[in-house]
């Protein structure tokens, strides 16, 4: 009787743990997340830490690293087969990994997980993916942008409805008119950056970037038209404009030196509109980005690593990162660009951001990412640079491109990423 | 003692040596070699059998097999390899210069151990203290052609200042200025122990023997300090070339590939692309300059051996 | 030097100081721009023409660094790894430094060792970080301090055993030789005589190790993720992207440059011994 009685009263002692470990399946478990350094990503992390570990039982490390850092160790720990991460953040920087990463379909079929992101972004290219399944949630989103001052516009008489960068030329020579005689600038864009440099051209080439062999290329007269009309925006920005970081690029903005400015939305969206920063307050809206081309997309991607020894935990800090009120939250208060159609359809931020948002999500409903790895990247916005300085010209330019991308092999998931978004040569 | 001191060296040690110091002497260098030659053995040997491997990392998990000098070949007929290497010769050339002849004057300048000379030298050497990335991210404001601080100087005293960071020129001298203004510290700091380790009376006997001070420095002091300033030399010369993060955040080895050195190249293939064959070759393409280098060196303190 | 100056050494003293004065506004304003960023608006960088004095001091950059919990951590590793590397290198590096001078070998071999540790030294460090990684990942010494310091010795304990090598080769063996009559053994002699004399350049070295060891940044982030992070990589994490934090940077880079500015000034006590061995020479 009194073993009975023992036995019973464990087993009901024993009853709210084990109640506790069916809500907690992954209690105790070690995952290891990683962010870029930027103050944003990494902070709306840390800040959802906590909780997560006390609804899961998970114990979760954030490692937040420097751009270049991040890129090198997330390469790295998945060629060598470390596997120190089990949720990695990444986009096309990485994509020579790709084919390392834990599939997600049956995870997000079993949980029945579906996340109202704005349908351009889960589409491969924005979103990982390996041999047609999915492998990257993005967390982030940016287009490449072009802002410009209301004010002036009005003044002018001109108004913001341009589908191409020719209409858009048409555009800056009114505002040149206009702003005869004045320290303002129709336009200004980072020249200095050269990194960004690629983000203008691809806005204006409508052609292919890995030919139907699979290899990095482009189509000659298309890029060429493409590389003059980038050049030529040059006369349209202020004096040593080929010196222009993106901060600097941004203040001749804020300080009201510009008429337009094509940018990262996401970097100047805050400041702008903050008195401190900026002498443009209300002065200015989002405008649609120009074609043929496509804006550059900026997407960070949640990956869970194929190394992963705990991919299902990993999978529960992914879900709980990629939420609908983080997302907003994190946009209102860190800047980080939502991938949640619902971010841009809540009334109260439609208003606070009626300059903003019907502009921003067409953007980045067009915007795509590109098939390039770092070493393709680098060879084509380097060449553009010297050509931005007038060390070469546009042919020379272009045949140093093509020559150096031949010794380049475009990596699998990529070739996939071009595909998908059209950007491969036809037949 | 204006005779060379190895001659004199040569003379005491041939009574002075004690056989029971050996094991003492092998003693004090171990640890040293074990750190470095244990810890780095292994990087440095795998690295020179990459140097013969075709692997790329993002292509393929494992090298994909020999290719013999394949990789030197492809390096060296790589006109960006060239490109690279033209303007490694051009900042590490300009910046060398400055910084030996500042620096020893500097040194001269600043001897002494009056707390003002002490201060003026603590304050010299700050440059050295501030991490590189950050370093050439405040000369980035510095040298901003717009809202920077130099051109705006300039423009004070009537100067229209130049585009800086805009132009292939302009980009290579502001890294030749970055790298002068914060290692010319080194050089004072190694010249001026060195001048503070010289004895005094030696100096002042030639003060006496009414010797001028530039007699004094040319045969006295120079020889003395010869070894020295040759190590430093080098050492600068080759921590220059190898100089990385502060290119990276002043110019990112731009515009285009105005200021983008040999290391520049090196990091890109091997921490970017991740083509360690062509990175590991084109370190030993580095390396065989800089053996060059240092085995020059070697041959200029000889007879001091 | 008697009380009354002719005009040319007035000259030359007035040139002598007007030279040290340039050389220290060149190295003096820039230094104080830093500072006057750490405490600026945002709105007032890339102003033109640039903001000098900002109308407006604020603590904002050091209240944020100093209110983050990384900020000490970052602190903590920082000054544990420099103390460690600089400790080791400069006990490691003398004494190797000593025994590879007064071993006697001959030149050849004692060019060759040397030549080993230079190459070693002076080897691409981009190009064996990953290696580097592997043999950390091996020893269990991933995000440890001690994979930092591990890796950094490879870079100080070579050019110090040579700074310090060429110094002993400088100095007469005259002056161990009345220490040997004593009856000194080789420590005591490496001890009391030798090390006494060569301190400005121990000094010396201790100083370019723990500047190097500081502000080192590729071995650090290479191994280096939470636990062990350093400021070096922190003051990184400030350029993203899409731009760069100058105002936490700045602030940053001053917090950054405290604790060095502290070691210099002590270590430069011991740059000035300038012992005299007059006497010993004869």
């Amino acid at each position: 009787m009194k073993k009975l009685l023992l036995v019973t009263l464990v087993l009901l002692l024993a009853l709210p743990f084990t109640a506790l470990a069916q809500d907690q399946p992954h209690a105790g478990v070690e995952i290891v997340t990683n962010f870029m350094e930027s103050g944003t990503y990494d902070i709306g992390a840390e800040q959802l830490e906590p909780g997560f570990e006390e609804m899961t039982g998970i114990e979760l490390e954030i490692v937040a690293s420097p751009f270049v850092v991040l890129v090198q160790n997330n390469i790295t720990d998945l060629s060598t087969g470390t596997g120190e991460f089990d949720v990695i953040s990444g986009d096309f920087w990485i994509g020579s990994v790709w084919n390392q990463m834990h599939p997600l379909d049956e995870l997000m079929e079993r949980d029945m997980w579906e996340p109202n992101i704005i349908p351009g972004l889960m589409l491969p290219g924005p979103s990982g993916y390996f041999d047609g399944k999915r492998i990257g949630i993005p967390y982030s989103a940016d287009a490449y942008g072009l802002i410009y001052r209301t004010d002036i516009f009005e003044e002018a008489g001109i108004s913001a409805d341009w589908e191409t960068w020719d209409e858009f030329f048409v555009a800056l020579d009114a505002l040149d008119a206009h702003l005869e005689g004045t320290d303002i600038s129709p336009n200004v864009f980072a020249f200095g950056a050269y990194e960004q440099t690629p983000a203008i051209f691809l806005g204006m080439y409508d052609g292919y970037l890995v030919d139907s062999e699979g290899n990095y290329a482009l189509d000659h007269d298309k890029a060429v038209a493409a590389l003059n009309q980038m050049k030529s925006l040059l006369d349209y920005n202020p004096e040593g404009a080929t010196g222009l970081s993106i901060d600097e690029a941004n203040s001749v903005f804020l300080t009201g030196k510009a008429a337009t400015m094509i940018c990262w939305v996401s970097f100047v969206r805050a400041d702008a509109q903050n008195p401190d920063a900026s002498l443009v307050v209300d002065n200015w809206a989002t405008a649609p980005f120009p074609g043929p081309g496509f804006p550059f997309l900026s997407a960070w991607n949640m990956f869970i690593s194929g190394l992963s020894e705990n991919p299902d935990a990993a999978w529960e800090w992914v879900k709980h990162y990629i939420n609908e009120d983080e997302a907003k939250r994190r946009f209102v208060e860190l800047g980080v660009g939502s991938p949640f159609l619902s971010t841009y359809e809540d009334p109260e931020l439609i208003e606070q951001y009626s300059h903003d948002f019907p502009n921003m999500v067409h953007n980045l409903n067009r915007a795509e990412s590109v098939p390039w790895i770092f070493a393709a990247f680098e060879i084509f916005f380097r060449h553009m640079g010297e050509f931005v300085i007038d060390a070469v010209d546009v042919e020379t330019m272009l045949a140093n491109t093509l020559a150096d991308w031949s010794e380049l092999e475009v990596p699998e998931g990529l070739v996939q990423s071009a595909a998908a978004q059209g950007q491969m040569q036809e037949g | 003692m204006n005779s060379p001191p190895s001659t004199k060296s040569k003379k005491a040690n041939s009574g002075w040596h004690r056989r029971h110091d050996l094991p003492w002497l092998v003693i004090f260098v171990i640890p040293a070699f074990i750190i470095v030659v244990a810890v780095q053995f292994y990087p440095l040997a795998y690295s020179a059998f990459l140097s013969v491997q075709d692997w790329v990392l993002t292509e393929s998990q494992v090298p994909k097999g020999f290719v013999g000098l394949d990789n030197f070949a492809k390096e060296l007929s790589d006109h960006i390899f060239w490109r690279a290497v033209r303007n490694s010769i051009w900042i590490t050339g300009g910046a060398l210069i400055l910084e030996m002849f500042l620096g020893v004057c500097l040194a001269y300048l600043t001897m002494g151990s009056s707390w003002r000379m002490r201060a003026i030298r603590t304050l010299l050497i700050l440059p050295m203290v501030i991490a590189p990335v950050a370093a050439g991210t405040l000369w980035r404001i510095l040298l901003n052609s717009r809202a920077g601080l130099v051109n705006h100087v300039l423009d004070m005293i009537g100067i229209k200042g130049p585009e800086w960071l805009a132009t292939a020129d302009g980009a290579i001298v502001s890294v030749i200025m970055l790298d002068t203004w914060q290692w010319t510290p080194f050089v004072l700091l190694v010249v001026g122990a060195a001048i503070a380790s010289i004895p005094a009376d030696l100096l002042e006997v030639a003060a006496i023997d009414g010797a001028s001070r530039w007699k004094t420095f040319l045969h006295i002091e120079l020889p003395l300090l010869m070894p020295l300033l040759l190590l430093t030399l080098v050492f600068r010369m080759l921590e220059s070339l190898l100089s990385l993060d502060s290119i990276y955040s002043l110019t990112f080895g731009g515009p285009g590939y105005s200021t983008y050195t040999l290391t520049y190249y090196i990091y890109t293939l091997g921490l970017r692309s991740f083509n360690f064959g062509a990175a590991a070759a084109s370190s030993w393409i580095f390396m065989l300059f800089a053996s060059f280098s240092i085995g020059l060196v070697f041959w200029f303190q000889r007879k001091d051996w | 030097m008697g009380r009354n100056k002719s005009p040319k050494q007035r000259l030359l003293a007035l040139l002598h100081g007007l030279i040290l004065l340039v050389a220290c506004l060149v190295v003096i304003i820039p230094l104080t721009y830093l500072v006057i960023n750490s405490v600026k608006l945002p709105r007032e960088f890339l102003t033109v023409p640039p903001t000098i004095l900002p109308s407006e001091v604020t603590f904002q950059h050091y209240q944020e660094l100093f209110e983050d919990s990384k900020t000490l951590r970052h602190f903590r590793n920082s000054l544990t790894v420099t103390l460690w590397t600089t400790g080791i290198t400069i006990v490691a590096g003398t004494l190797a430094a000593y025994g590879l001078a007064r071993m006697r070998l001959s030149a050849m071999i004692l060019a060759g060792v040397t030549f080993v540790f230079l190459f070693i030294r002076f080897y691409p460090r981009v190009t064996t970080v990953i290696p580097f990684f592997l043999v950390m990942r091996e020893m269990d010494l991933l995000d440890t301090v001690w994979a930092i310091i591990i890796g950094q010795l490879g870079i100080t304990i070579p050019f110090v055993t040579w700074l310090m090598l060429v110094v002993f080769q400088d100095l007469p063996l005259e002056i161990e030789e009345a220490a040997i009559v004593d009856g000194a053994n080789v420590w005591q002699r490496f001890w009391r005589v030798v090390l006494p004399i060569a301190m400005p350049s121990v000094a010396a070295a201790a100083i370019l190790t723990a500047f190097l060891s500081w502000n080192e940044f590729l071995i650090a982030s290479s191994v280096a993720r939470r636990k062990a992070s350093v400021l070096s990589i922190a003051v990184a994490g400030f350029v993203s992207d899409k731009g760069i934090q100058w105002g936490p940077m700045a602030a940053m880079s001053v917090v950054m440059i405290v604790p060095m500015i502290v070691f210099a000034l002590f270590a430069q006590k011991y740059l000035i011994h300038g012992i005299t061995f007059g006497a010993v020479k004869g």
